[in-house]
């Protein structure tokens, strides 16, 4: 399978020689007749015929048995589509979110009321209607996908003119937000599990129950434990070096018995080996 | 040490050790004329140290100059100038002993010279052809025309005349410029649109002033705000307590004149839940406001009650959980800078909510030649705010919609099967 590939080159290599060995074949034609002494007229006519029969009718031969065995790589070659493409065409209905366009770079740029997507993805910001459109005064090369909000509204709008929006807002009795300890509590009802947060005043009237499933105190009691015990640590004393020095050689001897442990690993795993 | 005179310690002790000895002889020539003691002997005399009363042209500390700042005085130039002024004995430029900079100078002086005579003969053919008749000129049409292009090539040669000028370069440069003079007003106009003006027009398009509030405007007035003492960039979150009084302008104009503007202040997010969209509110409208290349501030709660103010200040509040408002100032300039009939405009322009700026501007002839843009939203101070002036809706809060999702559409459903 090789060999003719590798020819190529050579072929190109004998265009330059040939009418050279030609013109020499010529000369030594009548020379053959002589005994062969010499090394060099030894190996002209031996190269001479396989450099022929490969110039003059050059085909190659593909048999049925080896076609049969198929090409290396078929697939890398032909991957499955990627399903790009319009998903929503002009004039449909999107609402906030609705993936309008899939695509490779940006053949399609978001226009009024769409985004682009970490992957180009052109995707509604609001419900309204899909538009295709260009916008010269924007961009000249541009093609833009919008979104209005009538069915029968035109794409793109006028420069000067305010820009069309919707509030999308409801108003609602206002929330104070709870003021408080921040800390989660958990309760179960006919919808589900809701974890909240609880007021300071119910976080300490005891174990509650919490999210994980446990019944236990706020995070911030259990910090206070020391406190309500009345454990009082060693106030720290900077004059006091006599323990800042135990300190410090509590710790150095604790850093070295852990290095000759790792040492003593290391060497174990070795000789394991 | 200040790093800046640390680094021209060498240049300077250079300069002293070579200058200073040489030019005793030259300042005592200079100053033979006087009898009284010169300055720097006066200020030997005077016993209080520097870092007491540092001087703004010579302090070059940090320290020093923040003092100075906090008693209100800001250093002039740069610190390394000021670090590089305090060893140089200030010799005025005349004595200076550099032979080239003495020949470049009469270069310079010798072109402002020739510029100056240019002037001279542009207002004698101006003052000639303003005499003509207007039959004389070839019609009023051609004639203004020609007025017009010769009053602009006198303006560029006063420029001209002027812009090489190291001392008016400096001055400008320290902050002294006049601007009653054609070449500061030239030279500032520069500096506002090398870089305040792309980011004034940059904010105001990105935030869609320009297509929301007024179809076009295009800045040649700088404009700045203040609340209180507080500069305001363009575009900025400005608290709602700190908005409730009206903010001061300073509209620095670069043209020779005077000009009769008319102010507003506009939001144009006011939500509107019925509609389901924005609404817009005026919240200042002054009318018949001078202003004048020298005569730029405007505080907008110091005009005159019963002859520019339409519409007093009205704070700004947002409600909570409504996107950012944006307020933005608009100055525009009235025709002809002729006076608006304020008790027409009062009458009119009575009603806060259902005017658009767009509106006013068609009806009494104005042309955006400035903007400014401030944001706000609810904050911690609001509900405070919103109480003093009485907001209707105080207790309401503004959440999201659901959007109903599409129905489930199985595509194709053979193929699955």
């Amino acid at each position: 399978m090789l060999q003719p590939r590798l020819l190529g080159p050579l072929r190109a290599l004998e265009r330059a020689f040939v009418p050279s060995i030609r013109s020499a074949q010529h000369t030594y034609q009548p020379q053959s007749l002589i005994p062969r002494t010499l090394s060099a007229s030894n190996t002209f006519p031996k190269t001479t015929p396989s450099i022929s029969r490969t110039l003059l009718p050059f085909s190659q031969v593909r048999y049925a048995s080896h076609a049969s065995q198929g090409t290396a790589n078929r697939h890398s070659r032909d991957p499955a589509g990627k399903r790009l493409g319009a998903k929503r065409s002009g004039g449909e209905y999107v609402v906030p979110g609705c993936i309008i366009f899939k695509q490779r770079g940006s053949k399609w740029f978001p226009g009024d009321n769409c985004a682009m997507g970490r992957d180009h993805t052109i995707y509604a910001t609001q419900a309204g209607y899909v538009r295709y459109y260009a916008d010269p005064e924007t961009h000249p090369d541009r093609k833009y996908i919008g979104v209005v909000f009538e069915k029968e509204g035109k794409l793109p709008h006028p420069r000067n003119a305010p820009s069309r929006r919707k509030l999308n807002l409801v108003a609602i009795p206002r929330i104070e937000p709870v003021e408080a300890q921040s800390d989660l509590v958990a309760s179960i009802d006919e919808n589900g599990t809701q974890v909240g947060s609880v007021a300071a005043v119910s976080a300490e009237s005891g174990p509650q129950l919490r999210p994980g499933y446990m019944y236990r105190e706020a995070n911030w009691v259990i910090g206070r434990a020391a406190e309500k015990a009345g454990i009082v640590a060693m106030s720290y004393d900077r004059g006091n070096r006599w323990l800042a020095w135990r300190k410090r050689q509590i710790r150095a001897e604790r850093a070295a018995q852990m290095k000759s442990l790792k040492g003593k690993k290391k060497a174990s795993k070795k000789a394991n080996k | 040490m200040a790093h800046c005179e640390r680094a021209s310690r060498p240049l300077l002790q250079c300069l002293r050790s070579s200058y200073a000895r040489s030019l005793t002889g030259l300042q005592v020539q200079a100053r033979g004329f006087q009898s009284t003691a010169g300055v720097a002997e006066a200020q030997s005399e005077e016993t209080q140290p520097f870092h007491k009363n540092p001087d703004p042209e010579l302090v070059s500390s940090p320290r020093l100059e923040r003092r100075l700042m906090r008693q209100g005085t800001t250093p002039i130039g740069s610190r390394r100038r000021r670090a590089a002024l305090q060893g140089s004995p200030n010799i005025p430029f005349e004595q200076l002993p550099y032979q080239c900079f003495q020949e470049a100078r009469n270069v310079l002086l010798a072109d402002r010279a020739e510029k100056l005579e240019e002037i001279e003969k542009m207002r004698q053919r101006i003052a000639r052809v303003e005499a003509l008749s207007t039959e004389e000129a070839g019609g009023e049409q051609s004639r203004k025309s020609r007025l017009g292009a010769m009053q602009l090539h006198l303006e560029q040669l006063k420029i001209h005349a002027d812009i090489n000028d190291p001392l008016v370069k400096r001055k400008f440069e320290d902050g002294q410029g006049d601007m009653s003079k054609p070449i500061y007003r030239f030279l500032a106009d520069r500096k506002w649109r090398e870089y305040r003006r792309k980011i004034l027009v940059q904010r105001i398009t990105q935030m869609k002033v320009i297509p929301d509030v007024l179809p076009h405007c295009d800045p040649v007035v700088d404009t700045k705000l203040y609340f209180g003492k507080r500069q305001v960039q363009a575009g900025d979150y400005v608290l709602a307590n700190v908005s409730t009084s009206a903010p001061k302008l300073d509209v620095q104009m670069f043209e020779r004149g005077e000009k009769l503007v008319t102010i507003a202040v506009v939001d144009s997010d006011v939500p509107n839940v019925e509609a389901d969209s924005f609404d817009y509110k005026t919240h200042y409208l002054a009318v018949n406001v001078p202003i004048s290349a020298v005569n730029t501030k405007v505080d907008l709660a110091q005009l005159s009650e019963d002859s520019q103010v339409v519409l007093p200040w009205l704070p700004p509040v947002a409600q909570k959980g409504s996107p950012y408002h944006r307020l933005s100032v608009l100055i525009m300039e009235q025709k002809d800078a002729q006076p608006l009939d304020f008790a027409a405009v009062k009458a009119k322009e009575a009603d806060r909510d259902n005017t658009l700026l767009r509106t006013i501007q068609a009806r009494y002839h104005l042309k955006a030649i400035g903007a400014h843009l401030f944001r706000s939203q609810f904050d911690e101070t609001t509900l405070e705010v919103m109480n003093q002036i009485g907001f209707k809706g105080v207790e309401l809060e503004l959440r999201r919609k659901k959007v109903e999702p599409l129905p489930y559409k199985r595509r194709n459903p053979s193929s699955f099967r």
